[in-house]
């Protein structure tokens, strides 16, 4: 009985041991993070790992504030930012308002090419971005040598291009989230007289609230994350936060400090529009990754 | 309706998204295989139509063991083979184990799942950048501490040279096994409680339940998280481009050496050439991925 017990408790402390184990790799390079966005650009320079009286401290030597209030003085973070947020919100727009179409012609509609569709948009998402980027930014040249349209350096062409990013995903997304009403509802509503989009607008939509909120959420991050279409198609006036960030570093200054606040700030929207709808995004993307 | 008249009318519906696709998915891709076949520079970009065919050159020269682009184009192709075959498994350990952890009652479980999410959820240019500084050799946390337990003498240069894939390949595991978890997590959860108590009533150990009932029930589940992430090795970009710069040297990765080739040394026709060869790469795996999930549903 004692030995019960006492193996109990033993096999406990392993689990909380090991708990504890998981949690500290997970966060320690958070409390870096945090950590090094509170010191002066002097104590993160002049440390040094040989030295015991300078090595890097897990507590600030002195506190500030400055790198968060300063975070536009080196870098013209504000301006990525509002990059970032333009782009971003564009393409959730337009994001939802595509996948909302296409998902509900996947989950209503019977026709002859659709398993044919579903699978070319789930074999998008296997090729690698590096497959598009030299023909697609060829087209951007060529549309703005021939049709006069600047692609390149826009809004609208960063919007278009992480909208087709975002698509693939939010469709099957939100066929999966429109496949779990019921189809009655919306066939009761055309017995009272809707057409398709009548039902689509007035009875889909507010019941599928969830799944296009999970949607736009996803392609919102998505765009505020990308890095490769951005380094090439991005210039001066479009520059997002994702590439805004390496520019605390130059060859002539290491800004870490700065760099440590700027990530924090970076990532605030990110973590907590996806906390909000938490567990729709993560449903869809175990679903992605298992059904398909 | 006629099944024509329902052809209509769920193309008009899918009419916007089938447009993106063709523009940023379907004619890139074929316009890509055009490229790879002429001898396109930053001159002739815009007279595409005029730049000179040259038949397979592009590909001979990527391939060749004897040019610099072949060489180091090679090099980035094992690199990202490398990166795969210990990140693979390394994520999918982790995840294991921790989703076994997990899949236990206790106090504060909802707070740990949230909480190791986090490194998925972080944008990857700020959780890759944190992992830079981390592995600053003068100023950062690892040389720190290897020092401390005198497991090295000097600070080690991390992010340059050899070791450099080694960096990116514990930031991007540290990036990467919660993702695995949360779908090993959801294949445990939807095991039936009966399979477990049934064999216990046969007599089974905790390791025999593990071995006769947890893994054979993950095994699709496993195959297509393996599959998958043996697909999206291969988009490997970001983590390679913040770690180590817009040149990693001797740790390219195709992705970051494409963008280098075609965007800083313009040369496209070679750069088009490299991307197809990774298309066909992927298409080949992405046909092995469908036949083995089409095995799954029958199971």
């Amino acid at each position: 009985m004692v030995r019960r017990t006492l193996r109990g408790i033993l096999g406990r402390v392993l689990f909380g041991l090991a708990i504890f184990l998981v949690l500290a790799g997970v966060l320690i390079p958070y409390l870096w993070m945090v950590s090094g966005s509170f010191k002066t650009t002097l104590e993160i320079q002049s440390a040094d790992v040989l030295k015991p009286e300078l090595s890097p401290r897990w507590f600030p030597r002195k506190f500030t504030w400055e790198n968060y209030l300063r975070v536009n003085r080196t870098v013209r973070m504000l301006d990525y930012f509002r990059n970032s947020i333009i782009i971003s919100v564009g393409t959730m727009v337009f994001s939802v308002g595509i996948s909302l179409f296409a998902a509900y012609a996947l989950s209503r509609f019977a026709f002859s090419w659709k398993r044919t569709y579903t699978l070319a948009v789930l074999s998008t998402q296997m090729f690698p971005g590096i497959s598009f980027l030299i023909p697609y930014f060829m087209m951007f040249v060529l549309i703005k040598h021939y049709l006069g349209l600047p692609m390149q350096n826009t809004y609208w062409g960063m919007i278009f291009t992480y909208t087709s990013f975002a698509l693939p995903f939010s469709i099957l997304m939100l066929r999966n989230f429109l496949d779990s009403i019921p189809r009655e509802i919306d066939e009761q509503a055309q017995i009272d007289g809707c057409t398709p989009t009548g039902a689509l607008f007035r009875v889909i939509l507010p019941l599928a609230k969830p799944g296009i909120a999970a949607v736009g959420i996803y392609s919102f991050i998505m765009a505020w994350n990308e890095v490769l279409f951005a380094t090439v198609l991005t210039g001066r006036e479009t520059k997002t936060v994702a590439l805004g960030l390496l520019e605390y570093i130059t060859a002539q200054q290491a800004r870490w400090a700065g760099m440590m606040a700027a990530c924090i700030l970076v990532s605030i929207p990110v973590l907590v529009l996806f906390s909000l709808m938490q567990r729709y995004i993560i449903e869809g993307l175990v679903a992605g990754a298992t059904k398909g | 309706m006629s099944s024509q008249a329902r052809g209509r009318r769920a193309f008009r519906f899918i009419l916007p998204a089938l447009l993106c696709m063709l523009f940023v998915h379907v004619i890139p891709i074929f316009w890509g295989a055009y490229i790879a076949f002429i001898d396109l520079d930053i001159y002739t970009i815009t007279r595409w139509m005029q730049a000179p065919f040259v038949g397979l050159r592009n590909f001979f020269t990527v391939f060749s063991p004897t040019t610099d682009v072949g060489v180091r184009y090679l090099r980035s192709i094992w690199n990202v083979v490398y990166f795969g075959l210990v990140t693979i498994p390394a994520g999918y350990l982790i995840g294991l184990l921790v989703a076994l952890l997990l899949n236990r009652k206790f106090f504060g479980r909802t707070l740990v799942r949230g909480l190791i999410l986090l490194p998925y959820i972080t944008p990857d240019s700020v959780a890759y950048n944190v992992w830079r500084f981390i592995f600053q050799a003068r100023i950062g946390i690892v040389n720190k501490y290897l020092l401390a337990l005198g497991l090295i003498k000097e600070p080690i240069i991390w992010l340059v040279g050899d070791r450099a894939i080694y960096a990116v390949m514990i930031a991007s595991v540290w990036k990467g096994w919660p993702f695995a978890c949360l779908v090993l997590l959801a294949g445990l959860q939807s095991i039936p409680q009966e399979l477990y108590e049934a064999a216990k009533i046969d007599g089974a150990s905790s390791f025999g339940l593990f071995r006769f009932v947890t893994f054979p029930m993950l095994r699709p589940v496993s195959a297509t998280l393996l599959l998958l992430s043996a697909i999206w090795n291969f988009h490997a970009f970001n983590q390679f481009y913040i770690l180590l710069g817009a040149d990693p040297g001797k740790a390219h990765v195709p992705s970051t050496f494409i963008l280098q080739e075609a965007f800083t040394n313009f040369h496209f026709g070679q750069g088009a050439a490299m991307s197809v060869f990774l298309t066909v790469v992927v298409l080949l795996m992405t046909v092995v991925i469908l036949r083995v999930r089409r095995r799954g549903e029958e199971w």
